[in-house]
């Protein structure tokens, strides 16, 4: 058992460490401090993230610094109609041994790294994407009736784009369930875009320092399972996911929202990622326990993405955003 | 248990209670508000308590009837706890560390994760005085306990739920013992005032029956039974002396009460208990006022004439006689109309008319004083039915001189169904002195002066032309 001098070295530790990589960030890429954030706390919670955001704000360049960051291996996919998926997961190759025989040997894919950038994820086809499953799932991929574990630890971040949706495979439900957070990339305002300018344009980007490794990853997916967490935070989470069931009784602090516009609700699997998260983000405050704030937080990369909303939300321009923002607003913490 | 963690409960539970103890008085105060808006609500049913003073026990009563209801709904529950802990943290910004070490000492986790949570809520929480960083906080109902009480106290000091009763018990039917028990109340105020010792006793029995089928809550039927019996039981009594013919029997009521009036007045001379050995002036003097007295005067007369007339000697135990008769007479028809009106209802059970009609008979012949006038008299003893006659319409009743009789039947159009006729006056010449008439008409006219019934503003009017009255006919007899 540790004891409370190992658990609060072990905060300290925790909150030092993020307050690096956010510093290491910052110095190559100008805002998204709360997308930054999301994705480390994905990252040590052990999940993947589908990024969505119009070109050129920066989706590729975070991903692939976060990985320099980090020290750890980092491979991009760019998702094209003729992709298959052996270009991902890798294949069995017909090669020489050494005695001059004919034996199949596993080229791995590019699925084989420790962050793995799904670029334009919707471009490729249901097919290639459904390869992407396993992988996000099981940490592995089956090839030729053989697993081959993938790395430890494994992110997937997938981006896609909003627009230009000619030509493109919108992920199906289940694959998108499997995301852990779903994050979007708001356009800089003016200040940002000139501190991009200068950033680009002037001097060549700067070498990023390895803050935290691939075994440390480890450590604090481990010390985030740890956060304590109160009964009454817990079950504010469980109301918050339930309120956004439209088969769930008016009066649940809902105001209807989810009855008239929510197809599908979210799934356990999206109560699961939100008080991970929370934990994650008490964690990387330097806090030993969670609070109703975390949950409210990280409400919206949880679940947003987990909320099927129907034709009449679609036709009055109500995104899932809206709807949980309202159902954040109108939950009490304690019913 | 860490020191820490030690500290933590204790300061915990400090609030918790804290908490509590303001939950309860904020109950308290919404019972008794709520008590008390119900105790002015229900005001005018206070007239229904046993006693008159419980009134003002009735918001405790209603006060202890609404606090265990009140109290259970509102009984302090886990959420309470977990909300007052959430307040606390959202007050402090401990980042739900107070409910988060709550909940771990309440499951007595002691890892380190645990202990750390402990250390840092104790060291938010050490210096806080809960009482101060939670004041009490008065709702509305505290702020309107006051008003309230102030407001249930004046309208009890001013009898408000006694006028509101009053005011809507008035147009509203009563039961046959209800009426019953009010005329019985009156005929025994009119018999007190009179001496009718017979009418009174009548009057407290019926009283008695009418107040025992209240409280039974027994049907009019069974009531009615209960009359007839106390009407049976007076029946003899109001025939005893029906016989007799006495110089009092042939007697109008009014003739009665001035005849009694005037008995009463002639025992206050202070001369007549002197009068036997009385001087010519005595005599004098009495005899002068006695021509005041115009009906004792008659009776003097005309036991002159009968030769019974008595001496000196004996004018005062014939004086005594005669009240004993007038009196004996008054009240035997006093019985005679309150067994009419017994009789009426237990024909009628209710009806307006019957009740003002039994009325009027409890009153005696009081409305019907001038001679040979018509009243109109609304009562359905007679002629329910259109068309049909009952058995007492068969016949007209038998003329007795100069007294009233009531003629009972259908008189054609109108509501108008019962008439009061006075007998023709005995052919011959008249009996009566002018003198004695006008006196007669002048006690009258101030009787009904000194009643409500005559407008404040005419009854010096009405004195006025009665003493003209008096004074011409003086002035005539002087002139003559």
């Amino acid at each position: 058992m540790q004891s409370e001098e190992e658990i609060e070295q072990r905060i300290v530790s925790a909150r030092r460490l993020f307050n690096e990589v956010k510093a290491e960030m910052a110095r190559v890429i100008v805002g998204h401090e709360e997308l930054i954030e999301q994705a480390f706390i994905a990252l040590v919670c052990g999940g993947h993230c589908l990024l969505e955001g119009v070109p050129g704000l920066g989706k590729t360049s975070m991903v692939r610094r976060l990985g320099e960051i980090l020290s750890l291996s980092f491979s991009r996919i760019q998702f094209t109609p003729d992709l298959m998926p052996a270009d991902i997961t890798g294949t069995n190759m017909l090669t020489d041994d050494p005695s001059g025989r004919k034996v199949f040997e596993f080229q791995r894919g590019p699925v084989f790294a420790n962050i793995v950038l799904a670029d334009e994820i919707n471009r490729a086809t249901p097919k290639t994407q459904s390869a992407l499953l396993e992988s996000m799932q099981e940490q592995s991929v089956t090839v030729g009736g053989k697993v081959h574990r993938l790395e430890n630890p494994f992110m997937v971040l997938a981006t896609q784009n909003p627009i230009e949706m000619e030509g493109t495979y919108p992920l199906p439900e289940a694959q998108v369930d499997r995301f852990f957070f779903k994050l979007l990339l708001q356009y800089p305002n003016r200040e940002e875009l000139g501190r991009i300018a200068d950033l680009t344009t002037a001097a060549p980007p700067p070498v990023l320092r390895e803050v935290l490794d691939g075994p440390g990853i480890l450590q604090m997916r481990q010390w985030v399972r740890e956060v304590p967490m109160a009964e009454v935070v817990k079950d504010y989470a469980v109301r918050l996911v339930m309120s956004t069931q439209p088969q769930q009784k008016q009066g649940n602090g809902s105001g209807g929202l989810a009855q008239q516009f929510v197809m599908y609700g979210s799934s356990p699997r999206g109560l699961q990622s939100l008080i991970l998260a929370a934990k994650a983000r008490a964690l990387l405050a330097g806090r030993p326990n969670v609070s109703f704030d975390d949950i409210r937080a990280l409400s919206l990369p949880s679940l947003r993405h987990r909320l099927i909303l129907n034709l009449e939300a679609d036709a009055e321009g109500i995104s899932a955003e809206k709807i949980l923002r309202e159902l954040v607003e109108q939950l009490a913490e304690v019913p | 248990m860490s020191l820490e963690q030690e500290n933590l409960k204790k300061k915990l539970a400090e609030l918790l209670a804290w908490e509590r103890r303001k939950r309860w008085e904020g109950i308290f105060i919404s019972t008794l508000c709520a008590a008390l808006a119900l105790a002015i609500a229900i005001a005018p049913l206070h007239a229904l308590l046993p006693l008159g003073g419980l009134r003002w026990l009735m918001p405790i009563a209603l006060f202890g009837a609404l606090a265990p209801v009140l109290f259970y709904r509102q009984r302090w529950s886990l959420q309470d706890a977990l909300r007052a802990l959430a307040r606390l943290d959202k007050s402090l910004a401990l980042d739900e560390r107070a409910v988060t070490a709550w909940e771990l000492s309440g499951r007595n986790e002691n890892g380190g994760a645990a202990q750390l949570v402990f250390k840092q809520a104790q060291e938010q929480l050490c210096q806080v005085d809960m009482r101060r960083h939670f004041p009490r906080r008065w709702s509305w109902p505290a702020y309107l306990a006051l008003p309230l009480l102030v407001l249930w106290f004046t309208l009890l000091w001013l009898d408000f739920d006694h006028w509101t009763l009053d005011h809507r018990r008035s147009p509203g039917p009563q039961t046959l013992a209800h009426r019953a028990r009010q005329y019985s109340r009156e005929l025994q105020e009119k018999a007190k005032n009179e001496g009718l010792r017979e009418s009174l006793k009548l009057g407290q029995e019926i009283e008695k029956a009418a107040q025992k089928s209240i409280d039974n809550k027994s049907a009019d039927e069974s009531f009615k039974k209960e009359l007839a019996g106390v009407a049976k039981k007076f029946d003899d009594r109001s025939k005893t002396g029906a016989g007799q013919e006495t110089f009092t029997s042939g007697a109008s009521q009014q003739s009665l009460r001035d005849l009694k009036a005037e008995l009463e007045a002639a025992r206050d001379f202070p001369q007549l208990g002197d009068f036997p050995k009385g001087s010519e002036e005595q005599t004098r003097q009495w005899m002068e006022q006695l021509a005041a007295m115009p009906q004792l005067k008659r009776q003097l007369d005309q036991a002159e004439r009968a030769g019974q007339g008595p001496g000196q000697n004996q004018l005062k135990s014939f004086l005594d006689k005669l009240d004993q008769q007038v009196t004996g007479e008054l009240d035997r028809r006093a019985l005679i109309d309150a067994q009419q009106y017994l009789q009426q209802m237990m024909q009628q059970g209710r009806g307006q008319q019957g009740e003002n009609y039994a009325r009027s008979g409890g009153q005696g012949e009081e409305d019907s004083a001038a001679d040979g006038a018509r009243e109109k008299n609304h009562s359905n003893l007679p002629g329910k039915e259109a068309g049909k006659k009952s058995d007492e319409t068969s016949g007209l009743p038998p003329f007795r001189a100069d007294a009233s009789t009531q003629i009972k039947g259908a008189l054609g159009a109108g509501e108008s169904s019962a008439l009061f006729f006075k007998g023709m006056p005995t052919p011959g010449k008249t009996t009566v002195a002018q003198e004695e008439v006008v006196a007669s008409y002048r006690r009258q006219a101030e009787q009904e002066l000194n009643s409500e019934r005559v407008p404040e503003a005419l009854k010096e009017t009405i004195k006025n032309y009665f003493l003209s009255l008096g004074g011409n006919e003086t002035k005539n007899e002087r002139g003559q």
